[in-house]
């Protein structure tokens, strides 16, 4: 750090330079006193420095809501968010996934999780106008192999998926291109590839999207009930970084997570499933919701007895989609079904 | 003249120095003058020369600030401090159970931590407060404005933007049952625009940010006089990874509870925290307890607890000064938490069933209560109120 540049007073200065501190980081990690006795300064020059270095590191960083609202720039705009690919799961999500922040997909196996991340990775693609963030995708395996035979499906099927875009326009996109597919079976595999590789790529601008499945199987097989500390570190520390990447690059995280049997209702409602007849709530505990900016559910739907006659129009079974959390969000649901171009809510 | 040297703004060495040379008062300094000073404790002219001004602006601003506050707020007696505490006035929250907890809303010049686990509705609550703190004094507000400090990403405009719409037709309802002139006079600025344009954001993404904000906060309120609430959403995410030695941490957080209680003094205004929850394993039981650690415990005046009962969201107030500790349920209106939206309210009768519309009238009223209860609107006013919707 170069202490020359800041407007401050040449004593202050050498003070600084003297005392052997290195970064604005290290001053505020200080305290005023200690400050004073490091630097032989008076207490007046020591609140003169910290404000100044405050102020260099904020800059004028103060927006207020207003400002927010009617910001239209689509590379900072709160109203920009990524499209499901579906009018009607979009309606629940008021518009898709907000791109700051870390949302979750839980539920248990065969509800559909992966269905929906493999549709956000092309929806990703897609021009802004149509939902999309014009960019790439990462998806991170930590369980199963890349089902890359259904992503060829559905980018086969994608005409019939998206009607409202014009049939040119899906042409262009080179679906295929830019998923890139990560596999890291163990913690430090994903430590590094969330740390080095991901951010590598999304400095790049090649991708707009991180999505990981699952993020339950990491830690499933290497704690058992007596390491809770050590996990609840790594999740946190998981946790952080993801959203670190998420902000800089404004780029939404979709995190895949199992489910596990409710031992007791009150586990249950401590993690936000306030639903008392859902059995299982998503694994990983209260030191992971923490980390997340919103919560969505899915599960298949017992199906409902249809009245004699009345023809079934869709092919598989309904699944629900439940948003547990959001700041932005009512606890709501609706009515999903899985077909071979892709996930489409039912009205 | 007679402040002794011990206290005086001075770098410490300099201070060790003027006490081990036998200097005790301010007076003394004076008359040495700087060749004596300089040659009595042995620092160079150029020093003492600073010394010296030093001292002189201390007694100028020392004799300056005892003429401007008179006393007042250096010495008061109990009976003053009760006036002015009753003076000052409450944040709605527009629940009238949790106000009633809080003992009438969320009180200016303290600070407020709000707990919980993540879903709970802690956002929601300081969304709803930077709006309420807006409301025109006619309608029982303090006609402020907000600043909301972000660490987690969590604040989206959206939400803030239905819920200030709530918010101006609500007041709208209670000007047209009242037809009162200061409260249709109010209502002429009171938009959402207006109420959006004084939130003020700060985002900040990690605790040194969150440090470096805090510190400026002082000077951004005395420019941003009308500042009644300080949100900070929430203190635990920055301050929870990252530390691997938790002796800092514990000293950073309390030099920022240090300086948020000297904001929330200085400048009449509301602090509102939020933290997490995290799990304290026992012997035979694990229990949810607010994160952070034992001694954050002490930073804040009232603390209140949001938790889950099956289906039921529940507020704990678990410390407070001036009111017991207690618990009620709070309800969440489908679309809305703690906020009355009448418009979507609307919206939710059409399709859903008379149960849910009895239930939602009943919150209604008792939120309309509340601010009958503020503004002294009688109630046959109020059921007219809620039926004409």
């Amino acid at each position: 750090m170069d202490w020359d540049q800041f407007d401050l007073n040449p004593k202050v200065i050498a003070a600084l330079k003297k005392a052997d501190i290195k970064s604005i980081k290290e001053i505020l990690n200080l305290s005023g006193a200690d400050l004073q006795r490091l630097m032989k300064l008076s207490s007046a020059d020591i609140q003169c420095l910290l404000k100044t270095v405050s102020h260099m590191l904020r800059r004028s960083s103060m927006l207020t809501a207003l400002q927010l609202y009617q910001d239209k720039d689509h590379r900072t705009s709160q109203h920009q968010k990524l499209s499901l690919g579906c009018s009607v799961l979009d309606n629940l999500l008021k518009g898709g996934i907000p791109l700051v922040g870390i949302t979750e997909v839980a539920g248990e196996s065969s509800a559909g999780k992966t269905q929906i991340s493999l549709q956000l990775c092309l929806c990703v693609q897609y021009p802004y106008q149509y939902g999309g963030l014009e960019s790439g995708a990462v998806y991170i395996c930590t369980e199963d192999v890349f089902p890359s035979k259904r992503l060829q499906q559905l980018i086969d099927q994608q005409h019939k998926l998206r009607a409202d875009v014009p049939a040119e326009v899906i042409q262009k996109i080179k679906f295929g291109n830019s998923i890139f597919v990560e596999h890291a079976a163990d913690l430090d595999t994903f430590h590094n590839c969330i740390t080095k590789r991901i951010s590598l790529l999304l400095t790049r601008g090649m991708v707009r999207l991180v999505v990981i499945d699952s993020i339950a199987a990491l830690f499933r097989c290497e704690f058992g009930a007596s390491d809770s500390v050590t996990k609840a570190r790594y999740l946190q520390t998981f946790g952080a970084q993801l959203h670190s990447l998420s902000t800089r690059f404004r780029t939404p995280i979709m995190c895949i997570n199992q489910v596990t049997d409710a031992v007791s209702e009150s586990e249950a409602t401590q993690c936000g499933s306030s639903v008392v007849a859902y059995s299982v709530s998503p694994a990983l505990g209260i030191t992971w919701a923490n980390q997340l900016l919103m919560r969505l559910m899915v599960s298949r739907t017992p199906q409902p007895e249809r009245p004699p006659g009345v023809v079934s129009h869709h092919t598989g079974s309904v699944r629900t989609l439940r948003v547990v959390f959001a700041p932005h969000l009512p606890p709501s649901s609706c009515y999903y079904t899985v077909k071979m171009e892709g996930v489409k809510g039912i009205k | 003249m007679q402040r002794d040297v011990g206290s005086l703004p001075l770098a410490p060495a300099v201070r060790a120095r003027l006490v081990s040379a036998g200097f005790q008062s301010v007076q003394e300094l004076l008359e040495t003058g700087p060749c004596g000073l300089s040659k009595e404790i042995g620092i160079s002219k150029e020093e003492a020369l600073e010394v010296l001004q030093v001292v002189r602006q201390e007694c100028h601003g020392d004799a300056t600030r005892t003429t401007a506050r008179s006393g007042a707020s250096r010495k008061c007696t109990a009976l003053e401090l009760l006036e002015e505490e009753q003076a000052q006035g409450f944040i709605i929250t527009f629940c009238s159970a949790l106000d009633n907890i809080l003992g009438g809303g969320v009180q200016l010049t303290k600070i407020t931590e709000v707990c919980g686990a993540p879903g709970v509705g802690k956002t929601q609550l300081c969304m709803q407060l930077a709006v309420d703190v807006q409301i025109p004094e006619c309608f029982g507000g303090v006609a402020g404005e907000a600043v909301f400090i972000d660490t987690e990403g969590s604040f989206i405009v959206d939400r803030v933007v239905d819920i200030a719409a709530a918010c101006v037709q609500h007041c709208h309802l209670i000007a047209e049952a009242h037809q009162e002139e200061d409260q249709l006079k109010a209502l002429e600025t009171f938009s959402v625009e207006s109420i959006l344009s004084h939130i003020y954001c700060f985002r900040c993404r990690d605790y040194i940010e969150l440090l470096a904000q805090v510190y400026l906060l002082p000077d951004f309120l005395s420019e941003h006089s009308k500042v009644r609430l300080v949100v900070v959403d929430g203190i635990a995410f920055p301050f929870r990874h990252e530390f691997e030695d938790l002796s800092l941490r514990t000293r950073l957080l309390n030099g920022l509870a240090q300086q948020l209680i000297i904001v929330a003094n200085d400048h009449k205004s509301a602090v509102i925290l939020t933290n997490q929850m995290t799990t304290r394993i026992g012997q035979s039981q694990s229990t949810l307890v607010p994160a952070l650690g034992e001694s954050w415990g002490h930073a804040a005046t009232v603390r209140l607890i949001f938790h889950w009962d099956n289906s039921q969201r529940l507020a704990t107030l678990y410390k407070s000064p001036s009111q017991k500790e207690s618990t009620v349920p709070y309800h969440i209106t489908v679309s809305i938490p703690f906020g009355l939206e009448i418009a979507s309210c609307k919206g939710i009768f059409r399709h859903t069933d008379k149960s849910v519309n009895y239930v939602f009238l009943v919150l209604l009223f008792s939120s309309l209560m509340n601010i009958t209860g503020n503004t002294g609107m009688s109630p046959d006013l109020l059921i007219f109120c809620t039926f004409s919707l």
